[in-house]
């Protein structure tokens, strides 16, 4: 019983969703309605189990003096302090609202606390974008150049000094490739493939100012929109093609009760 | 020579983090503001807010926290300068409680600006838990879910609220959008509603925005720093993300120079392993 229960709730509810998205009429459409209020309740519910949760694993890893437990120490402390002034803002406050103008909680705690924190943490991320970038993007082979050129002109198309800069920038950028097709030709013995290099070298040269200088300049933001609008979009949609798939097999399987891995 | 490429190709990281500071930090001190071009999707979206009457009601999402601060406050501050110079009247929510209270500062300041009054020309209603159900349910009834401000005023009792049933006495849902809450607004406030929205959104998150664009399942998005600061050209402020054009820009070019530079390096060494 224990295991059928829970199962047959989450049939009858799976099924009975399906069929009110189905038949928006009552008493199906109600039913829709008094789930969605339920959802709610059990969302809000669901930030409790959470705390309890956090605060459990902290409180453990204090209890096994675990190495990190000087920090489980400050989370529990912070965590209680927060809740602590909150909860005095609220009686406080005339709009017993922590967040009010008056309030301390907001002024001190928000503004000069939690936002710089939240917001180093992800500047933080900017840094390893450079570093990262600068490690990744190696034309290794043609994919990852193709990779390497389309992530350039997307970056020069999103700034307003892309326009001026990007002239200079396919420059270097045809003249390495030219060097490098011309550098690879020279050990080549067969003489119709040593041709072809040497060709797209000089062809990379002769590019450079119709491409570089003349179509580049004004094309820009409009070539990176196209990068964004169809290549990227292609990839885009088969991937939200792929979870909705997925997403569609897995509701079926807990639904039908295949999938019990939430009732762990 | 070699030892030279070597050195090119694998630049310590502490170097490159010097340098992002120093190219992000520097333009951020000078403060300049640079002459910016529009992108087509956020004049798209500045033509619709300036096509709606006086008296329309919008309402504002706020579904980022202090992390995505940066791109989307602007946008909002901006949108809210756009709204209430147009009369517009504002309703205001959010599905992340922890960036809800920037979007009450931003609204609690800016209609002080105008001489606006609670209630009348705004409200804010505040969070409640599970995005798509609370998405769902508005659609049908907003008091069903919201029948409260976040003051606990009951919402009937504000003249604004009491012109407002469910999502077709709004014309527009303006989504700031650091995460997939914009994905429900679009799959349930428009595709079962026909909310009109329009999404404002990181530069990370833009992408994922493309296809309903294309769709035209939302009227635009403006996408990322440049898009906010294309949207506070078009509304003519000089704010935030119009400083943080120039910053944007050297930063670029300085990862397209370590990018061609790593470059150079890999290739010499590929070549002289031959």
């Amino acid at each position: 019983m224990k295991k059928e229960i829970p199962l047959a709730i989450t049939f009858i509810s799976g099924f009975l969703l399906v069929l009110a998205l189905f038949i928006p009429h009552k008493p199906f459409g109600n039913l829709e309605e008094i789930f969605n209020d339920w959802y709610i309740i059990v969302s809000g519910f669901t930030m409790l189990l959470g705390i309890d949760s956090l605060l459990g694993y902290n409180f453990g890893k204090i209890r096994r003096k675990e190495k990190d437990a000087p920090y489980a120490l400050i989370l529990i402390l912070s965590f209680f302090l927060t809740l602590l002034w909150g909860v005095i803002e609220i009686i406080r406050t005339p709009e017993h609202n922590p967040f009010s103008p008056s309030s301390t909680f907001s002024r001190y705690f928000y503004n000069s606390i939690f936002v710089p924190l939240q917001s180093t943490m992800f500047a933080i991320l900017s840094f390893f974008i450079a570093s990262a970038a600068y490690r990744a993007f190696r034309a290794k082979e043609f994919n990852s150049a193709l990779l390497l050129v389309s992530a350039v002109i997307v970056m020069l198309g999103r700034i307003p000094l892309g326009q001026g800069a990007a002239p200079y920038v396919i420059t270097i950028i045809f003249l390495i490739f030219a060097w490098y097709f011309y550098s690879e030709a020279v050990g080549i013995t067969e003489t119709r493939i040593k041709l072809i290099y040497i060709l797209v070298a000089i062809l990379f040269v002769v590019l450079i100012y119709p491409i570089g200088w003349v179509y580049l300049r004004q094309h820009i933001p409009s070539f990176s929109d196209w990068l964004m609008n169809v290549p990227q979009m292609a990839g885009k949609r088969g991937i939200m093609i792929g979870i909705a798939l997925g997403g569609i097999a897995m509701s079926i399987r807990i639904i039908l009760g295949i999938e019990r891995t939430y009732m762990k | 020579m070699r030892e030279f490429f070597e050195k090119l190709s694998r630049i310590d990281r502490r170097i490159i983090y010097l340098t992002v500071f120093l190219a992000t930090a520097i333009p951020i001190l000078t403060k300049i503001t640079m002459k910016i071009e529009p992108l087509p999707e956020v004049v798209k979206a500045y033509n619709y807010i300036e096509s709606l009457p006086e008296s329309t009601i919008v309402m504002v999402s706020i579904d980022y926290d202090a992390a995505s601060m940066p791109e989307l406050q602007p946008m909002l501050e901006t949108f809210l300068h756009h709204a209430f110079r147009k009369n517009l009247k504002v309703i205001m929510l959010g599905h992340w409680p922890l960036g809800l209270p920037l979007g009450q500062q931003a609204l609690e300041d800016l209609a002080k600006k105008y001489n606006k009054v609670y209630g009348v020309d705004y409200v804010f209603l505040g969070y409640r838990p599970g995005v798509a159900a609370v998405i769902i349910n508005m659609g049908k009834e907003i008091r069903n879910v919201f029948s409260t401000d976040y003051k606990y005023t009951p919402i009937d009792s504000l003249p604004l609220m009491r012109r407002v049933k469910n999502y077709k006495d709004i014309k527009l849902l303006f989504g700031l959008e650091a995460g997939a809450v914009g994905d429900s607004w679009i799959q349930y406030g428009y595709a079962r509603y026909g909310l009109p929205i329009i999404l404002g959104t990181t530069a990370v998150m833009t992408p994922d925005y493309y296809p309903y664009l294309q769709a035209n399942q939302v009227i635009s998005v403006i996408g990322g720093l440049r898009g906010a600061a294309d949207y506070e050209t078009l509304v003519g402020i000089k704010g935030q993300a119009s400083i943080g054009m120039l910053p944007q820009s050297v930063i670029h070019l300085v990862i397209i120079a370590f990018i061609i530079i790593g470059n150079i390096g890999f290739l010499v060494l590929r070549r002289t392993k031959k």
